[in-house]
């Protein structure tokens, strides 16, 4: 029998896994943790990367998506006939859908339409279905969020149908992070962390991080760095689009640095090339937030969370670095 | 507290909810998104399309009275149902049919505030994709009332007398000519800024946290004592499209009680797009 063949040689300290589902980042499987060298010169405030992307779907979400989907399964509440309905700009959904598919459910992603193309293919390749909704019209605080609002009407209208997990609202999104994240970074760094920086979305990761990382020490500094306003860095909130999140927690927070939204691809590209990381927009948005800090603070030991590669941001890219597009086609 | 000059045309989403069923009541749905009435509506809500049913589909003006006739006797609203509107964007479409049935002259058309938001918000709110099945009938509508309409020499005799208030609605940054439209937006002009003597109150200043409209009380000092809008003078509202001023006009109008408020429902796409207008920015 296959399982038989198979069992001998499944040794996760070999990296030989009976499942996709067990490399699923945990305190002893953490992502890697990169240091940044020719980026960043300060002897004194060593920075690293925390390679979300290295996750088996491909970015920081998986930690979510995992959490959020095992408590449905423990609780009854999702099947072959009930599956997923998910308000996403893509990574969340992508990590659902796979690995809700993978467990025989259906997934329906609900997304803005401003989000890359990759991304929406991305989510049907995963078996996904999709719902593209138009971006918001004029933005205004209290009126929520058009995706939210339409996988809210959906679970509510379908119940036979859908669960939402909403992780907008759900507090497993910040308990992946409290059971993972934190513990990861205590340990790959033997407690000596002193800055966490990191973007704002859901805000599941900057609070379970925050909550396990000050209950060590509560001096460790967390710095959210967050696009400035008309943005269109995938996955990130400014702070006036923060209300659309109920994990938003601004006591967990020491500084909120707001960053203006076209470096996020001037640095991404950076990363790239001078450091050999696939980092996406958002990686180089905080990179920048953690670069200023340095400089500012002189001394550290700062962790950066990257939360995914900027493999799903080509067009991204293209459009805000135009130089990117040249030489792409024979001269004429 | 005072109440609004015509409480009768606010319904709340538990009186909705308590007599949805009752006959004579019929519930309409218009949103901005129009893909969110097939995903889930009040159970026996009709929804309408704002982009292709109330509108006229080849030169850009309202349906008129024929299409408005036939639009509703095909869905079996008659003239002396009690209609109910509501929709997402705190209502800003379903202002817009409020506005537009009573050009037609219906009667009793009301708003469910907080529309489709605090509905969908609230546990105790069911939400189906099933259509409800209508027996069509007659409608016959009543000629135009153009007294709540404002059409474009209007607005420039208005703006030019300085006989009106003029009341932009848009965001502070359209107001100003910062930008032309919210980001994304198909419908734009050729420049920004706003019709010369107008004052700038946005319409989500009317909106409470939970989507609601505010208190009298709290309109009445915004409108009137903040703005200086008062109801001696004839008022005209106006945004990028005319939906978000119906929204402003239906305030000012039901639930502020002036006498002489009209909607240009041209607004800034066809202002802004004019040859040697007077613009302000």
């Amino acid at each position: 029998m296959k399982t038989t063949e198979a069992q001998p040689i499944i040794d996760r300290k070999k990296k030989v896994f009976e499942s996709i589902f067990e490399m699923l980042p945990s305190e002893d499987n953490p992502s890697p943790l990169v240091r940044i060298n020719r980026m960043n010169d300060s002897s004194g405030f060593p920075l690293f990367a925390k390679l979300e992307w290295m996750n088996p779907f491909g970015s920081v979400k998986d930690r979510a998506a995992w959490e959020m989907l095992r408590e449905l399964e423990e609780k009854g509440e999702i099947s072959s006939e009930r599956g997923l309905v998910e308000p996403t700009s893509g990574n969340t959904g992508f990590s659902l859908a796979m690995m809700a598919r993978t467990r025989g459910y259906s997934m329906r992603a609900v997304v803005p339409n401003k989000i890359p193309l990759e991304k929406k293919i991305l989510l049907k390749i995963a078996g996904a279905e999709l719902d593209v909704i138009n971006d918001e019209l004029c933005p205004v605080p209290g009126l929520g969020d058009g995706s939210i609002n339409l996988a809210k009407t959906r679970a509510k209208a379908e119940r036979h149908r859908y669960v939402l997990p909403n992780q907008y609202e759900n507090e497993n999104n910040v308990a992946a992070h409290l059971k993972t994240t934190g513990p990861e970074i205590w340990r790959q760094t033997d407690g000596r962390v002193t800055h966490v920086f990191l973007s704002l979305g859901t805000c599941g990761t900057v609070s379970g991080v925050s909550r396990y990382l000050r209950e060590k020490n509560p001096d460790i500094k967390i710095i959210a760095v967050q696009p400035t306003e008309g943005h269109d860095v995938p996955g990130l909130r400014n702070i006036s689009q923060l209300p659309a999140t109920k994990l938003f927690d601004p006591s967990l927070i020491d500084e909120i640095l707001e960053i203006d939204f076209e470096v996020a691809y001037t640095r991404a590209l950076e990363l790239c090339q001078k450091e050999g990381l696939s980092a996406g927009p958002s990686c180089g948005l905080i990179f920048e937030g953690a670069r200023r800090i340095v400089e500012a603070d002189k001394e550290g030991l700062g962790v950066m969370i990257f939360p995914d590669s900027i493999f799903k941001y080509t067009a991204n890219m293209a459009k805000h670095l135009p130089f990117l597009s040249e030489n792409t086609t024979p001269p004429q | 507290m005072a109440e609004f000059t015509h409480p009768e045309v606010i319904v709340s989403t538990d009186w909705v909810n308590e007599h949805r069923n009752d006959p004579g009541i019929k519930l309409i749905e218009i949103d901005v998104d129009t893909q969110a009435y097939d995903a889930g509506h009040v159970p026996g809500a009709i929804g309408f399309n704002w982009q292709t049913q109330l509108q006229n589909q080849v030169r850009r003006d309202i349906i008129n009275k024929q299409e408005f006739e036939e639009l509703l006797g095909s869905c079996g609203v008659s003239r002396d149902d009690t209609v109910i509107l509501f929709g997402d964007n705190n209502n800003w479409f379903a202002a817009y049919g409020f506005w537009l049935f009573k050009i037609y002259g219906h009667d009793d058309v009301r708003l469910m505030d907080g529309g489709r938001q605090k509905w969908l918000d609230e546990d105790d709110k069911e939400l189906v994709v099933e259509k409800p099945s209508v027996t069509q009938g007659e409608y016959v509508a009543s000629e135009p009332d153009n007294s709540l309409r404002a059409l474009l020499p209007e607005v420039l005799n208005a703006s030019a007398a300085g006989s009106h208030h003029l009341v932009d609605v848009r965001s502070p940054d359209e107001y100003s000519g910062k930008v032309i439209a919210p980001p994304g937006m198909s419908e734009t002009a050729q420049r920004g800024g706003h019709i010369p003597g107008a004052t700038s109150i946005p319409w989500l200043t009317a909106v409470a946290e939970d989507g609601s409209f505010k208190t009298a009380d709290e309109l009445r000092s915004i409108y009137i004592d903040e703005k200086g809008i008062g109801s001696a003078k004839r008022t005209i509202a106006y945004c990028r499209i005319g939906e978000r001023s119906s929204h402003t006009w239906f305030v000012l109008k039901y639930l502020l009680g002036f006498e002489d408020v009209k909607n240009y429902d041209g607004s800034w796409t066809e202002y802004g797009n004019l040859i040697a207008a007077p613009i302000e920015k």
